[in-house]
């Protein structure tokens, strides 16, 4: 009905653009206001934080988020945006002289949208006790400070080329953009480190995702903001939900497309854009001549097979080339599936935050994977026979056999040579199998692709030693805990 | 010889098969797919995932002590060139495992072979046909074995292929339900699926140490295409990553499906007795649309067809009445109604427009599913009406 109604309108716009864009116009306001408005989740006065990555949707957000909150509005939105950008530069080694491009851009986009904003590196998700001074460091910067400042108290920015622009020098931006980089040097390295040690690329795009997500997260909570706002088109929502199906993250899918997203109790994420195709985006951005900000992902200019995600992308636009109805069909079994599985804070994964999906019984998935590691690394009769040839492939799957069920046995070496699999258990640090515990379906591919899953961030170590001191707290009580029954 | 397993692990030959029928071993007893002293038909096609699958469980069967009996069961579409050379295949399985084999064929069970359809629709959208009607021949057949279950050698590729066809079509019935490793349990026979955790590779593998002798050859008329890009997908993927494919099935396993959902209430088939989303099957209104000459009446938009179909319905019941020929007079003149439940002959006015007198020996030959035809068949008919218990059979409501 709508599309027949913009093709008519799109034979109008022959003779007459102008009207065919007014019309655009609405429509794609219209369309976001609505996504907001019909939800009612965004209460009045509320610090929603808005993730701003510098690419096309994300631009047209904050555009949407601008126009939206401008005196001019018909029903002005009410929320109070914060804008954040968390600077990925290092996960695709960028040059210094590119990063520097790329944040001298994204300064000036953020800081001409007259909210208050913050920049932060992926990196700081390591180390989660840093993210509150963040933000003193970032608004002791007098001229970012000033225009923040302002921008609280008219709440608004209405225009957002107005006067504070002189009021920086370019050079104070750069030092600030510098400031950040030399900031962060140790957590840099070890993030390095972290996602060296990952194999595949697509292990790599999840790692980063649940840091970022992580990030924001924590940047949230520490700032006052209760909401999250995030600019992700239908279009890469689709792609988003086939990849989470195809890395095992069932359980997750419905959760990362719908449009708020409640796996945190304290947090909502929202994407208000889910109703949009990249094309419609495009469009507006076009419309608006709203210049977006190039960054490189892990796989620009990869090749199709470069990663499980990228691979989904190309699969999803041409299939969408040929049936137009292939993003929305994606989109509406996303819609169907359960997305309001609010998730205690024991029963979710470290790494990702989304619920546990691993409790399954023997004839799971997950049971027939334990079991053909186990079956494969054992042998007919003893490990022996076949380490050979395990060995000569490649032995890449170290950690494998210790995977889940049989941490608390004795963890049973893989027949390398260099014991690397009961190494873990000389040090302090928790087992890997412990480890691998508080990890969903889809974190623990990743873990298991890094060298040592022991590496993994300081967050998720720390959540697996409180919840290994619950289990141990509550096995101590267990026998004075009354059955519900 | 090595052989790579999907996580990285390489095995010899011999620990390779140990591995192998230890983990479908593991899917069996673990999922409980068969009891002691149960009859299970093995849906055999020829192909290498039934070949292996007839191989295995009977050594399984031999080894663990599960006390099953196993028949093959074959379904022959009737696509020359194809099916009859892979059903020479399955002959020599059966003297090679020594298992008894049933061999049942659309012909007989609906009056049309493959070969037929397919100049009746072409190309496109004949799989839908195959498919419809052979799953629901599988079932008439191990009902005529009387037995307990069905064993069909989809493989992991398979299922995760379904998995995300049904993400892309959308249809959250099915996703849910297609990631079951046994299916049916509440109808007349459930099925499942010992091959659901096995890779296709591994299969192929399998067959290949083993030299299990199968027929390995596309079917000659094009495969589903839409199907075709999930399974070019799920090979990509597969070659990103090995093990995605079990993964998906955990994302298969895993999805929730939101409790307000109307999903489509399976039940019975009212003029078939089978089972069905819908008052009347898939399988029934494909063969009605067959039998009218109006092939598309099962696949694509369905409210065109079903227009046309009331508007020659119209026009007949206009014939009809004015012909001396009365519904009462038909329907006692057609054999199959009082034998089978199964009767196409519902269609007391379809044809009633060639029905000027002689129109007892046009209908019986219209009555596609053997009402026409000589007692053995109506025997098993006879048989199959387990299906339905219907007396009176309904007419489809357009």
């Amino acid at each position: 009905m709508r599309r027949r109604m913009m093709r008519r309108l799109l034979r109008v716009c022959a003779v007459c653009l102008k009207e065919f864009l007014g019309c655009f116009q609405v429509y794609v306001t219209h369309k976001f206001r609505a996504a907001i408005g019909k939800t009612k989740l965004v209460r009045d006065g509320e610090k929603v934080l808005v993730g701003i990555s510098g690419g096309p949707s994300s631009c047209a957000l904050l555009h949407l988020i601008q126009e939206g909150l401008s005196q001019r509005a018909h029903k002005k939105l009410r929320f109070k945006p914060g804008l954040i950008f968390i600077d990925e530069g290092q996960v695709v080694g960028q040059s210094l002289e590119e990063h520097k491009v790329t944040l001298t851009r994204i300064h000036s986009l953020l800081r001409q949208s007259g909210f208050p904003y913050h920049l932060c590196q992926l990196a700081d998700s390591l180390d989660l006790e840093r993210v509150k001074t963040l933000n003193a460091c970032q608004s002791n910067h007098s001229a970012v400070n000033k225009i923040n400042q302002s921008a609280m108290d008219i709440n608004t920015c209405s225009n957002p080329v107005e006067g504070d622009k002189g009021d920086v020098e370019i050079s104070g931006q750069d030092e600030n953009c510098c400031d950040l980089i030399e900031m962060n040097r140790e957590a840099e390295k070890l993030f390095a480190a972290q996602l060296g040690s990952i194999r595949s690329i697509s292990g790599k795009e999840d790692f980063v995702r649940a840091l970022r997500h992580r990030l924001l997260l924590e940047f949230a909570r520490q700032h006052g903001y209760s909401k999250v706002m995030l600019g992700n088109t239908g279009s890469q929502l689709a792609v988003r939900l086939l990849t989470d199906i195809s890395t095992g993250r069932g359980m997750q899918a419905a959760l990362e497309t719908a449009f708020a997203d409640r796996r945190n109790t304290d947090m909502m994420f929202l994407r208000p854009l889910r109703d949009f195709s990249s094309k419609e985006i495009a469009m507006y951005n076009n419309l608006h001549r709203l210049e977006c900000v190039f960054i490189p992902s892990l796989t620009t200019m990869g090749d199709v097979g470069a990663s499980i995600e990228h691979l989904t992308e190309a699969f999803v636009t041409g299939l969408q080339a040929e049936y137009p109805s292939t993003v929305s069909n994606i989109m509406r079994t996303g819609e169907k599936l359960d997305s309001s599985s609010a998730v205690d804070l024991e029963s979710h994964c470290a790494l990702c935050q989304g619920p546990l999906d691993t409790d399954v019984g023997m004839s799971s998935a997950l049971a027939a994977l334990r079991f053909s590691l186990e079956i494969s690394t054992m042998g007919k009769t003893n490990g022996e026979r076949c380490i050979k040839g395990d060995n000569s492939v490649n032995n890449t799957n170290d950690e494998l056999c210790s995977n889940g069920v049989n941490y608390d046995a004795k963890v049973e070496c893989c027949g390398k040579s260099d014991g690397s699999c009961r190494s873990s258990t000389q040090l302090s640090v928790p087992d890997e199998g412990l480890v691998l515990q508080t990890l969903c379906y889809g974190c623990r591919i990743v873990a298991m692709e890094m060298d040592d899953v022991n590496s993994l961030p300081e967050f998720v170590m720390k959540d697996v030693a409180w919840r290994n001191r619950r289990s141990v707290m509550k096995a101590e009580i267990q026998d004075f805990l009354l059955d519900d029954r | 010889m090595w052989a790579e397993r999907p996580r990285g692990n390489a095995l010899c030959k011999e620990c390779f098969f140990h591995a192998f029928e230890e983990e479908i071993h593991h899917t069996i007893v673990h999922a409980e797919l068969f009891k002691r002293n149960e009859t299970i038909a093995i849906g055999a096609s020829g192909g290498k995932d039934s070949t292996v699958l007839a191989y295995v469980l009977k050594l399984l069967n031999d080894r663990h002590d599960y006390g099953v009996n196993l028949v093959l069961l074959s379904v022959d579409e009737g696509i020359t060139g194809y099916r009859d050379d892979s059903l020479e295949t399955v002959k020599r399985n059966q003297e090679q495992y020594g298992l008894p084999l049933k061999i049942i064929s659309y012909e007989e069970l609906y009056g049309w072979t493959m070969d037929a359809i397919v100049k009746q629709i072409g190309l496109k959208n004949n799989c839908t046909f195959c498919g419809v009607f052979r799953r629901q021949a599988l079932d008439r057949g191990a009902l005529m074995l009387k037995v307990d279950k069905i064993a069909t050698g989809h493989n992991a590729d398979d299922i995760a292929e379904t998995v995300i066809m049904n993400v892309l079509r959308g249809d959250i019935g099915r996703l849910r339900r297609c990631t079951a490793i046994t299916t049916g349990t509440d109808g007349a026979l459930p099925r499942c699926k010992p091959f659901k955790y096995t890779y296709e590779k591994e299969i192929v593998m399998y067959a290949y140490f083993k030299k299990l002798d199968y027929f390995s050859t596309e079917c000659i008329y094009s495969p589903n295409a839409y199907r075709g890009f999930a399974r070019a997908y799920i090979k990509d993927v597969e070659k990103i990553r090995p093990s995605a494919i079990i993964d998906i099935i955990h994302s298969g396993e895993s999805l929730s499906v939101k409790k307000d959902i109307r999903l489509p209430v399976q039940g019975v088939c009212e003029r078939c007795g089978y089972i069905s989303s819908n008052a009347v099957c898939k399988a029934c209104v494909m063969l009605e649309g067959l039998n009218k000459g109006l092939p598309r009446l099962g696949i694509g938009k369905t409210h065109k067809e079903r227009r046309k179909m009331q508007e020659m319905l119209q026009q007949e019941t206009g014939a009809a009445d004015s012909t001396p020929c009365t519904d009462q007079s038909l329907k006692s003149s057609c054999k199959c109604e009082n034998k089978t439940d199964q009767s196409e002959c519902s269609s007391q006015t379809y044809d009633s427009d060639n029905a000027s007198g002689c129109s007892t020996y046009s209908k019986s030959q219209k009555c596609k599913d053997g009402c026409s035809s000589t007692n053995p068949r109506t025997v098993a008919k006879e048989k199959l009406s387990i299906f339905g218990k219907l007396k009176q059979p309904p007419s489809i409501d357009f």
